[in-house]
């Protein structure tokens, strides 16, 4: 936006933010389509003779005399190629009648320096930023009902979809977690929910004497945040993987209750059944790591199924306590979530991360104040909860996995890479917020 | 009876049924074989789980853990 305090004056061209522009070498990094095949680009065709390739260097290790002489080097592992081209060479290389085999990318090589060179002129540019700043506040301050500086973000439940799904960026999702099977582990499920009708459910009870139904509501509202619909009966949506297909394994009785035989049979049960992600908003308040979960969790990831779970409610942060992650959600081979609320910003009752092994909080979701299915009649409740949390993490896997393929540890390691870092400690809030694929 | 967790290691997981052989023959009632997970749940009197984890194959024992939801109407579940 252009700033009306500072009328434009022609020639007066604002060099970049953060100094100035990066020195280049001449030549151009070019980015294969693959890596090692053996259909090497037909550099001839673009005027480019000397072509040093990795293959043929012991070990791919190419000595710089090589790099240096060479108009092109071709690291074939990598399918990255540096060329000595002009600009009318390069745009030859892109196309791709000229290519051997098509390039993703030409971009000018740049120059690294050791950061520490540049710590005057970091200096520098900090002062200028800092006097830039003091101007624009002091000119705010002479100008009353000048703009102010944009509120932070909060967002709000909608006519259209609730914060959560808005926060996470799953309505403007292309990706629906189609063919994913999402396995929930909580309640049961409420198979006669409107909302759900024509969806694939698969309902199975772990706790004796109980069927799949879900007598308490906490199962139903975690499955409608993880997989409920794109355009519910009525009101906004509240789901993220509205096409994935539901799996729901009755793990805690009507009264709220169970115990690792049954978790553990749950659990069992959704990765025989092929479940990639597993979704689990429960927990003990035990700091010790429990044993049975993490070989649950290491095993389940071997077999390409990635278990999410509630960081745990134990915090009390309006009072100072920031409580601990409980297990399951304590062993390092179970992803652990925290809750944030509209700002986010960390839910008070969300647990902060042990300091052993495994006790770190990994990701954050919204689990303040989320909007989703209950059992009918009563059709819709609003609740807060790492519980609340997880499900929209759970969710998110799903258009993770159904975009990339992944399963297991690539598919956390997918989640965290792509997670939206925030200004809260990653002892509370792991990566960050955990957004869907767009 | 003391609900337990007997966790399995990685050499045995093909050989199940030994293993829960063995805890039967320890005094341990075996309620599930949990053979995706490597995992054998069930109860022992007080005292014995102890005795499980000199069956070969056996990583741990632990007794079960419960949770507890709170219930339908609290506001942080």
């Amino acid at each position: 936006m252009i700033d009306p305090r500072r009328p434009a004056v022609p020639g007066d061209v604002r060099r970049g933010a953060v100094g100035p522009l990066p020195r280049t070498t001449g030549r151009q990094v070019v980015v294969l389509a693959g890596t090692g095949d053996d259909a090497r680009v037909d550099w001839g065709r673009v005027g480019v003779h000397q072509v040093a390739d990795s293959r043929d260097f012991t070990d791919g290790d190419v000595p710089p005399e090589a790099l240096r002489d060479a108009e092109a080097t071709v690291f074939s592992a990598l399918g990255i190629a540096v060329v000595t081209a002009d600009p009318g060479q390069v745009s030859r290389l892109q196309s791709a009648e000229a290519a051997g085999r098509p390039v993703l990318s030409v971009s000018p090589e740049l120059v690294h320096h050791v950061l520490g060179d540049e710590s005057r002129s970091y200096t520098a540019g900090y002062r200028d930023g800092v006097a830039d700043l003091a101007g624009r506040l002091l000119s705010e301050d002479a100008a009353p009902g000048a703009a102010r500086p944009a509120a932070p973000t909060r967002f709000e439940d909608t006519a259209q979809a609730t914060w959560g799904v808005q926060a996470v960026r799953a309505d403007v999702s292309a990706r629906s977690g189609r063919g994913i099977r999402v396995a929930v582990l909580d309640t049961g499920f409420d198979a006669a929910h409107p909302d759900f009708t024509g969806r694939s459910v698969t309902a199975r009870s772990f706790v004796p004497g109980e069927d799949a139904h879900d007598g308490h509501g906490h199962g139903t509202h975690c499955i409608g945040t993880a997989c409920g619909p794109r355009s519910p009966s009525t009101g906004p949506r509240y789901g993220v993987a509205h096409e994935a297909e539901i799996y729901a394994g009755k793990v805690l009785g009507t009264d709220g209750s169970g115990t690792d035989a049954g978790i553990l049979a749950g659990i069992n049960w959704a990765v025989t059944s092929g479940c990639p992600v597993i979704s689990m908003s429960l927990g003990a308040d035990v700091v010790q790591v429990h044993p049975p979960y993490s070989a649950a969790g290491r095993r389940a990831l071997q077999q390409g199924s990635l278990i999410i779970a509630a960081a745990g409610n134990n915090a009390d942060r309006r009072a100072g306590d920031v409580g601990f992650v409980g297990a399951p959600a304590n062993s390092v081979e179970i992803m652990a979530v925290g809750a944030l609320d509209q700002a986010l910003e960390m839910a008070y009752f969300s647990a902060r991360s042990l300091p052993a092994r495994g006790g770190q909080v990994d990701i954050a979701a919204p689990g303040w104040q989320v909007y989703s299915a209950w059992p009918m009649p009563t059709r819709y409740n609003t609740i807060s909860g790492t519980s609340m949390a997880t499900p929209h993490v759970a969710g998110l896997a799903a258009l993770w996995a159904e975009a990339t393929g992944r399963r297991g540890l690539e598919l956390w390691a997918t989640l965290l890479q792509e997670s939206e870092r925030i200004l809260q400690p990653s002892v509370d809030a792991g990566s960050g917020l955990a957004i869907a694929p767009q | 009876m003391t609900q337990v967790s007997v966790t399995v290691d990685d050499g045995h997981l093909s050989a199940l049924d030994g293993v829960v052989q063995g805890l039967r023959a320890h005094g341990m009632q075996v309620d599930q074989v949990l053979d995706g997970l490597g995992i054998i749940t069930g109860s022992v009197p007080p005292g014995a789980a102890g005795a499980l984890t000199a069956v070969a194959g056996v990583v741990s024992v632990d007794e079960q853990l419960g949770v507890q939801l709170p219930p339908p109407d609290a506001p942080v579940q």
